[in-house]
């Protein structure tokens, strides 16, 4: 009788209905976010909607503190706080939804490679672009990231962001890149999702997954983000099976709203 | 007529010709050598020259303001009372480790015959002390560091520097005190600090760098002072385990405020008065020279207090405050008031009354707290008049209420919201005095008028503090 307590405690808590009330919180859209955040905030949310549960998105200027984990952007469901994408797939999995799990092994392992590339690669540049290029920290990342707040603060904050997003990327070995090599490296990315995407409407045949989401987040937000310059959009608009790809899931997923 | 003892007002060594009756047919056959004695009667006096001997680095201008009014005493007695005083100054400008006054009849050319030398030996404090202490807290252990310049320029200036290094959070400060030399009531005092603290009855930690300027001075009987403050206020979640609301007041903000208190203080002693009364009213606001936290804050504490039958005291104290936002903006965790604990409403667990999310206290943007005291000694009084004295014993009753107040209502609507729900408590205690800053006290609580949420700690409870309601 006991164990049977404790299974029905294990399986009711798992199987806790998503609530209508699911929020997802990220910097303020209009004057604030960057383009790494917001990537990453589309991906959660194109993850989201490709599993049928619903959430608001609220914009709020210290979303970045509040986070648990210092990253945008995370959701709060039921008194939950999960952020980031991937422990955010693992806690809808305990929920039971998910996307991959009509994967095998090998294709799974094959999927979270190409997460890492996205990451290691995309993320990265992104990274890079906004904080070690000086044109683009001076015009755009060091002023959005600075607006709520009023000065001194408001240049104590972006240059201690800057001065942190250039230690980390001194760590992982980009510190000495130049921006054209940053260029290539993402169109060599690019070539490989391309190349793995082929003519399949998804990556892994006619269902959508994760890795899905979190091309289409950055891909997107690279597309539609305005830069000093068009040559990282430039890079990706080469491959037309990404564009049709974005423009697809873009159709399917966000058709209601303009995002 | 009639002669005089030189007896001091208060034990100093005071070293002039001796002063006393010399009989005349009095005559001791073996003294060899007689000091020569003179009779001062109380007739009157020229205060000729007044030195101060042992001065290093402090200036001396500084210094005439305190002693000037030695040169305006017209008799004996006089002189020494207004030396004394003028030794209280000295000693009180914190420069000093030790005064003495020595009065001398006038020596020299120009002396008068009733010309009297004022001479005050100092002894300067070391040019930089510190200090080391350690510390022990709520689950935390700190290393407290101070070094301290009394009197770095010369004009009692003081200039302070303390890092505590914990086994949490790190926090130091710098300050500069500057005294108006001629009136040491007037001063000006800048600040920079970096502190931080947790607070686990809000699931909060903070961390406050900043900056501060302040003005004082008295006016009639009143002291005032002027500050400006520009503080970056950085706030967090203590734990995972913290509400969600107090999750949405996480990050950063600046509040640059401006703030005057005034204080009025009868008391013969801040800790365990015996007589006299207290009022302080402090207003702030912010938001107008710069920042992004608006809002104007209103508070003020007072007490009165008498003796009564068998050295028993009545003490009655009332506290209240006002948090207004100016503004769209809601107002900060970080500005609003708490109540509740040791210090404030006796019987409830430390600032864990009033609106609060999932456990964690979030404040109120208004208060009121009042206290009534019967302090008495120590039943039987044992250690009369040593270390018994530090003891009382204490009967007290507390009331209170911390609740957010909607600016829309009128003031009729806050005074009702501020009546309802009152929590309130009785009991005793036994209070100790710590020095003359500090008190402890433990004490038997019943707490009543408990609201949902709140957090009570019934029974034995113990307190230590410097303010307390």
């Amino acid at each position: 009788a006991g164990l049977h307590r404790v299974f029905d405690l294990f399986t009711s808590t798992a199987a806790e209905p998503w609530p209508e009330s699911a929020t997802l919180y990220q910097p303020l859209k209009e004057d604030q976010i960057l383009l790494s955040d917001c990537a990453s905030s589309l991906a959660v949310q194109a993850y989201l909607r490709m599993c049928g549960l619903p959430v608001q998105v609220v914009c709020k200027a210290n979303a970045e503190y509040m986070s648990p984990s210092g990253k945008i952007p995370f959701i709060h469901v039921g008194n939950q706080v999960v952020s980031e994408l991937g422990p955010i797939v693992q806690f809808t999995k305990a929920k039971g939804n998910s996307l991959s799990d009509s994967l095998e092994d090998v294709q799974r392992a094959e999927m979270k490679a190409y997460m890492e590339l996205v990451n290691n690669m995309l993320l990265t540049a992104e990274l890079y672009i906004q904080w070690c290029d000086d044109a683009t920290a001076a015009e755009i990342s060091r002023p959005r990231y600075s607006s709520p707040y009023s000065w001194p603060l408001s240049k104590i904050l972006a240059y201690q962001k800057q001065w942190e997003v250039r230690r980390k990327m001194n760590a992982v070995g980009w510190g000495g890149k130049t921006l054209e090599q940053v260029y290539e490296d993402v169109s060599q990315c690019c070539q490989a999702l391309s190349q793995r995407l082929g003519t399949q409407p998804y990556f892994f045949n006619k269902q959508p997954t994760e890795l899905d989401a979190l091309v289409f987040g950055h891909l997107f937000t690279i597309l539609t983000t305005r830069l000093t310059s068009t040559e990282l959009a430039e890079r990706i608009k080469s491959y037309s099976n990404l564009l049709s790809f974005c423009r697809r899931i873009e159709q399917t997923y966000f058709e209601d709203k303009s995002s | 007529m009639g002669t005089v003892h030189a007896r001091s007002l208060d034990p100093l060594p005071m070293r002039g010709p001796e002063l006393g009756v010399q009989p005349d047919d009095i005559e001791a056959p073996d003294i060899e050598h007689e000091p020569k004695q003179e009779v001062l009667e109380n007739k009157n006096v020229v205060v000729q020259q007044v030195h101060i001997e042992g001065l290093g680095r402090t200036k001396e201008d500084l210094l005439t303001y305190e002693i000037a009014e030695v040169f305006r005493a017209k008799n004996l007695i006089d002189v020494m009372r207004k030396s004394h005083e003028a030794r209280q100054k000295l000693l009180r400008l914190g420069i000093f480790r030790k005064v003495e006054v020595v009065i001398d009849t006038s020596r020299g050319e120009d002396a008068l015959p009733n010309g009297l030398d004022v001479t005050f030996e100092v002894t300067e404090l070391r040019r930089m002390t510190g200090s080391y202490n350690t510390m022990v807290g709520n689950n935390e252990g700190s290393m407290v560091l101070g070094v301290k310049l009394p009197n770095a320029l010369g004009r009692a200036e003081k200039m302070t520097f303390q890092f505590s290094y914990g086994t949490k959070e790190t926090s130091y400060g710098l300050s500069f005190f500057k005294p108006q030399p001629g009136n040491f009531e007037r001063s000006i005092a800048l600040n920079m600090y970096k502190v931080t603290g947790q607070f686990p009855w809000s699931s909060l930690r903070e961390t406050d760098r900043g900056i501060s300027g302040e003005l004082s001075f008295p006016v009639w009987k009143t002291n005032q002072t002027l500050k400006w403050e520009g503080v970056w206020r950085e706030l967090g979640c203590l734990a995972r385990t913290a509400s969600f609301a107090v999750r949405e007041e996480s990050g950063h903000s600046l509040k640059s405020s401006l703030s005057h208190s005034m204080v009025i203080d009868t008391r013969n002693s801040s800790i365990l008065p015996k007589k006299g009364g207290l009022l302080k009213i402090h207003q702030e606001l912010a938001g107008y020279t710069g920042g992004d936290a608006s809002f104007l804050k209103e508070d003020f504490e007072i007490q009165l207090n008498k003796t009564l039958f068998w050295d028993s005291v009545l003490s009655a104290s009332l506290w209240g405050g006002l948090l207004l936002p100016i503004g769209d903006k809601p107002t900060s965790i970080a500005d609003r008031f708490y109540l509740g604990g040791p210090t404030s409403i006796r019987g409830f667990s430390m600032y864990s009354m009033g609106p609060q999310s999932e456990g964690d206290y979030l404040g109120g943007e208004g208060y009121w707290a009042g206290g009534l005291h019967l302090y008495t000694p120590l039943p039987f009084r044992p250690g009369r008049g040593g270390f018994g004295d530090l003891f009382r014993t204490h009967f007290f009753l507390n009331a209170g209420n911390l609740c957010n107040l909607n600016y829309g209502e009128g003031p009729q609507a806050h005074l009702k919201k501020l009546a309802e729900c009152i929590r309130w408590s009785y009991g005793l205690g036994i209070v100790l005095r710590l020095g003359n800053i500090a008190r402890l006290e433990l004490n038997y609580c019943i707490p009543m008028g408990v609201q949902s949420g709140d957090r009570i700690c019934d029974g034995v409870q113990f307190g230590a503090g410097i303010r307390f309601l």
